[in-house]
């Protein structure tokens, strides 16, 4: 849309008049208006969600409002449910909230601040590429923060959405990068949560399982890193069981192999009394803060965006394409193969790890073949080979089942359906084959129709 | 450990075979055929069994049960699995048609995915309009128990077996003796090609997802006569055991899957004497629970032998992007 | 486009003049249900709503000092996952601003849950949670069942006392917190009693499974006398088939969580003569605990399984407690703790499944029951246990 010809378009319609005003505006205006509509709704969401008759503040941007009138009106019609005909409002009010409160305050900042912001982005970029990246990221932190500050149900959401991302992005090195249709992501993370939780609970926490904190000082949660360090590790050494059959095997084979796999980690680990067994492991100290999740979300992506656009990840892709050709073209295939699902197990099990922190209780059964079935969902939904499509696919799939939560068990029905329509109509995803240039996504933008 | 213990588990293992050969059976066509894991089929297994439950309390209703019935047992139990199969072959056309006709073209990933949905929506469909409980399956034949030597056959196993393996046989002929047969032999061997020469894909691709589908209705209803408690959620370990066993076959290969599906049983039941042979040899402590951790260990092992599956050839498999 | 405006902004005056919700929200008193009604225990759920819808439907309002409040439940699906479960014990405390929490039912759930109740001072009971993690160190979580440690060995002394048994066999699932920390218990409990090795089959298998040959042909070569499966009443019907299948001829031991009214229905005539300990007997039943079987049975057509019981029970316990704080203030905060304190005062409470006292941990000092099945397919009553 922003790359249209303005002679050629005569922009007729609020739709297309939009787009082209906001096309000029790069992250950083974005970022503001973000941050003027949580300031905002920081200072007034509360009275005005009174003013427009909500009984409280939405906290999901109005889905979840609507979402229960919608479940409101299900019970009516097939329960018998009484009605009450004033929780109708909530529609238009959750509207006129979200109006009011985001999309507004978002599109007038994002568009007054373009022409700054785009100055402020250019100027930043001239420099080297932390300077933008640190403003971004501290900003897009602030943005967070405020956000989740004003409701802890959002924080919760934010902090398993934002797990979700990084445990997506891992699993899209090896089945969107490589082709391969791997299985084995829930025992990967299965590895680095116990692992993690074995280093903290064992090390720090007094705990029947485990036994008497081995440790303990006032600053043990600085060895947080560590344990999710550790944790990786362990995943990624887990990880050599299906890295090393996978140079022989390939595509159907590689999928039952690593199949098998998960099947053989969720019984060892219902087995190992010493980790609790079925019964999990329960009180894991509470480290894993917003912050805390931030930084190695961002540093999971960062570092997983470097390993893609990298010479390793340009031979994945030739692995993936033809495998035998790319032998021919020099690429050292095992080598690809065994880095894959190296980086692929360690974010997995660090994923895992911050899982284990935030919910502060594991055990086997979560990560079956549910999981296997949620991940397999985030990635192909958001788009293979895309740093993008895993973000936009966790978060979108995360919120969704937020969202949807009043709906209870028609949710199960509109999510799959959703993504069948998505995989028929973008059998590779939303967002795929998307490259994620940070300097690009960081930079200003131009005026449509202006020349760079 | 003598060797009526060894042979009641091999009967046992025979019949829990049978149901993952039946079902790997459904996979192995799809998977044969159109290169797609159909991740459904556990769930239109379950759904198979559902729909074997309905027929079967309707016919009950009609000729009476007990000794008030007008027809026995076993006439009942005939007209069951043949009607759900019939029916249940038209849930497999729809899931075809929706889920994965559509994604003809797509990569094999993408048509995973629905095939997984098409799954979750078959169980939660279930969820909703027969309510969370747990049914129970008629008993159309009277159970009996035969004591041969220390080894417990009922006439259910046997009948199990038997069925499972006529199935299995009318199937090998169907595929090699009859012209469709023919068609889809060569279109599993390819899909690109084969077309081109007059064959109608579409038409082979409904054919394989009905009787697949069939099969496992089959499957549904024999396990609901053997374990007979139902819920929304017994194709889901069902379905990915299957799958593993499909795959295992070997690709084009039918014999392969049944066969690979009796073995994943064999080892599924015999890992549990085998333990305890290995404690009273080396006087170990294990226990059976480690039943699953032994039994796909031995799966992978097998697959880092025979990279291609017991029965598979060699080629080299990629994901069409 | 006009006109859809303005319809929107008669529609938002309107609601401000109606909005009957904010004018309400002091006279009701919230509480939550985090339970699984999605996943792979649906019946877990819809046992867990019917409980406590048939409980508004009896007592829509509640007397608290001098004032009447409505009962407002708020159901919120844990779909069967820890994951599931914080947030929607999150959502219910901070969104839904409940006052206390019945549920979730399942441990994997509970433990995790608990520790977010705990966090915001919310009182909570876990109707049916038997890990031990659920209630330790938590001084606002509770739960409405005995414990393991109490359960097995009233098991393992039943089947010494009365059944005479000398050698006995457990069969359970590995992978379920439950089955597996009651079938260690009977173990300890029974090889306490005739020595190390008396337990000559402790055989397991995985959540799902539905063959128990291989294992049961384990247990007949054993010779136990007596086999113990505190399995779920979906497992039990194939347990007990493939006992008489592989020749299993001794009698069979269960523990509550066969109680369910879809035991028989699927059983049939298999399960007739075997005993299980349980919270109540359900023939013979009197009183109140007659009086809320037979209303179960006409709103929704079949007997009241534990969970249904136990989540009446600790529904009701938690609105005494409510009620026996005399009088809530309207600051949330501060009513959570009244309610906390409350619940950990009562005294034998007189629930339908027995009389309950919490001990500081949170955790019910209660009788158990030992039911036979009776040969009309009947839980009638065998013997009472207390501890």
């Amino acid at each position: 849309m922003s790359r249209t010809d303005p002679a050629v378009t005569v922009s007729r319609g609020l739709p297309v008049f939009m787009g082209r005003m906001l096309a000029g505006v790069p992250l950083l205006g974005w970022l503001l208006g973000f941050l003027v509509a949580v300031l905002i709704e920081q200072a007034v969401g509360e009275p005005l969600a009174q003013l427009v008759s909500l009984p409280k503040m939405p906290v999901l941007f109005g889905i979840l409002t609507v979402s229960k009138v919608i479940a409101a009106i299900i019970n009516t019609v097939f329960k018998d449910a009484a009605f009450d005909p004033a929780i109708l409002i909530h529609v238009p009010a959750a509207i006129a909230y979200l109006t009011v409160v985001y999309l507004a305050p978002i599109v007038v900042v994002a568009r007054i601040s373009a022409n700054i912001a785009n100055r402020a982005a250019g100027a930043m970029n001239r420099w080297n590429l932390l300077l933008p990246a640190i403003v971004h990221l501290g900003l897009m932190y602030v943005v967070l923060h405020i956000w989740a500050g004003m409701s802890d149900y959002r924080l919760i959401t934010l902090k398993i959405t934002l797990i979700a991302v990084l445990l997506t992005l891992s699993l899209n090195i090896i089945n969107g990068y490589m082709g391969e249709f791997s299985c084995s992501h829930p025992g990967f993370m299965a590895v680095g949560a116990y692992m993690s939780s074995l280093f903290t609970v064992g090390l720090f926490v007094d705990d029947r399982v485990l036994g008497n904190a081995l440790m303990a000082c006032s600053l043990d949660f600085l060895s947080f890193p560590l344990a999710l360090i550790f944790g990786g590790i362990c995943a990624s050494a887990a990880a050599l069981l299906v890295a090393i059959p996978s140079f022989k095997t390939r595509g159907d084979y590689l999928a039952i192999i690593s199949l098998a796999f998960l099947f053989i980690i969720k019984s060892l680990f219902e087995n190992l009394q010493a980790l609790g067994g079925s019964r999990g492991i329960a009180g894991q100290p509470d480290w894993a803060t917003l912050p805390v999740i931030f930084i190695v979300v961002g540093l999971g992506i960062w570092s997983i965006n470097n390993f893609v656009t990298s010479t390793f990840g340009k031979a994945l892709n030739a692995v993936r394409d033809d495998e035998l050709a790319a032998e021919a073209m020099t690429v050292n295939t095992r080598k690809a193969k065994m880095t894959a699902f190296l980086v692929g197990a360690f974010w997995a099990g660090v994923a895992g790890g911050l899982l284990a922190h935030v919910l502060r209780y594991i055990n086997p059964a979560m990560f079956g073949i549910q999981k296997l079935a949620e991940v397999l969902a985030m990635v192909y939904f958001g788009g293979l080979n895309s740093v993008y499509g895993s973000i936009v696919g966790a978060v979108s799939i995360g919120l969704l089942g937020e969202a949807l939560r009043p709906l209870e068990i028609l949710k199960w029905i509109i999510i799959p359906l959703l993504l069948i329509l998505v995989m028929i109509y973008r059998p590779t995803g939303l967002v795929a084959f998307r490259d994620f240039d940070l300097r690009e996504a960081m930079g200003p933008k131009t005026e449509p129709g202006q020349r760079k | 450990m003598s060797l009526n213990f060894f042979m009641q588990n091999l009967i046992n293992a025979l019949q829990w075979g049978s149901f993952y050969a039946l079902i790997a059976l459904g996979y192995s066509m799809v998977y044969s055929i159109l290169m797609l894991f159909n991740f459904a089929h556990g769930d239109i297994f379950m759904v198979g069994a559902y729909i074997g439950l309905g027929v079967a309390l309707l016919l009950l209703k009609i000729v009476g049960t007990g000794t008030a019935a007008l027809v026995p047992g076993w006439l009942v139990l005939v007209a069951t699995i043949l009607i759900s199969m019939f029916l249940t072959a038209f849930v497999g056309i729809i899931v075809e048609r929706v889920a994965y006709r559509p994604l003809r073209d797509a990569p094999r990933a993408s048509a995973a995915i629905t095939g997984l949905m098409v799954g979750i929506i078959l169980e939660t469909s279930n969820i909703l309009f027969l309510g969370g409980q747990r049914l129970a399956f008629p008993q159309l034949i009277q159970s009996q128990t035969y004591n041969i030597g220390g080894i417990f056959i009922t006439n259910k196993k046997i009948m199990i077996v038997i069925v499972s393996i006529a199935l299995m046989t009318a199937l090998h002929q169907f595929v090699t003796r009859t012209r469709w047969g023919m068609a889809m032999r060569a279109m599993a061997y390819d899909f690109v090609v084969v077309p081109l020469v007059g064959v109608p894909l579409n038409t082979i691709a409904v054919m394989t997802f009905a009787i697949g589908s069939a099969l496992a209705a089959a499957a549904g209803i024999l396990f609901g006569l053997a374990y007979p408690v139902l819920d929304p959620y017994m194709g889901v370990s069902f379905g990915w055991k299957a799958f593993v066993a499909a795959i295992l076959g070997g690709r084009g290969s039918i014999m392969g899957a049944c066969i690979a599906g009796f073995m994943l049983g064999f080892i599924e039941i015999m890992t549990v004497p085998g333990i305890q042979i290995l404690n009273r040899l080396f006087s170990l402590n294990i226990g059976s629970n480690l039943r699953d951790l032994i039994a796909y260990s031995i799966v992978l092992v097998i697959l880092v032998f025979r990279p291609h599956g017991l029965f598979g050839e060699p080629y080299s498999a990629k994901l069409r992007l | 486009m006009r006109k859809g405006r303005l319809l929107i902004a008669v529609l938002l005056c309107a609601g401000l003049v109606i909005s009957p919700s904010v004018w309400a929200a002091s006279d009701t008193i919230n509480i939550g249900f985090p339970i699984p009604l999605t996943g792979d225990n649906p019946d877990l759920g819809a046992s867990s709503k019917n409980a406590a819808e048939m409980y508004l439907k009896k007592f829509p309002t509640v007397e608290v000092g001098a004032k009447t409040y409505k009962l407002n439940f708020i159901y919120e699906d844990n779909e069967f996952k820890a994951e599931s479960a914080v947030k929607a014990v999150t959502k219910l405390i901070t969104e839904e601003e409940v006052l206390a929490i019945v549920g979730p039912q399942a441990s994997a759930q509970a433990v995790p849950a608990g520790e977010v109740a705990n966090n915001y001072a919310t009182p909570m009971i876990s109707p049916w949670s038997t890990n031990p993690n659920a209630t330790l160190n938590r001084p606002y979580v509770f739960r409405g069942c005995f414990l393991d440690p109490f359960q097995g060995p009233v098991a393992a002394n039943f089947v010494t006392d009365e059944l005479g048994a000398k050698k006995a066999a457990v069969l359970y699932d590995i992978a379920s917190d439950y089955p597996k920390g009651l079938a260690e218990f009977f173990k300890q409990a029974f090889e306490k009693i005739h020595g190390p090795g008396s337990v000559v089959a402790f055989e397991s298998f995985t959540t799902g499974d539905k063959d128990f040959s291989a294992q049961m042909a384990n247990i007949v070569a054993s010779g136990a006398d007596v086999l113990f499966t505190p399995q779920y009443y979906s497992e039990v019907p194939l347990i007990v088939r493939a006992a008489q299948e592989n020749g299993f001829t001794k009698p069979i031991m269960g523990s509550d969580s066969w109680g369910s009214g879809d035991l028989m229905g699927l059983c049939g005539d298999d399960c007739k003569g075997f005993y299980f300990s349980t919270h109540y007997a359900a023939a013979g039943a009197q009183g109140a605990t007659k009086e809320f079987i037979d209303e179960y049975n006409a709103a929704y057509g079949k007997t009241p399984d534990d969970v249904a019981a136990l989540t009446w029970d600790s529904l009701g316990i938690m609105i005494q407690a409510i009620r026996n704080t005399g009088g809530l203030s309207g600051d949330i905060k501060a009513d959570r703790t009244k309610v906390k304190d409350a619940l950990g005062a009562i005294k034998d409470y007189p629930g339908i499944t027995g009389k309950m006292t919490f001990t500081p941990e949170g955790d019910p000092i209660k009788c158990a029951v030992v039911v036979k099945i009776n040969e009309e397919g009947q839980f009638a009553f065998h013997k009472s246990v207390c501890p």
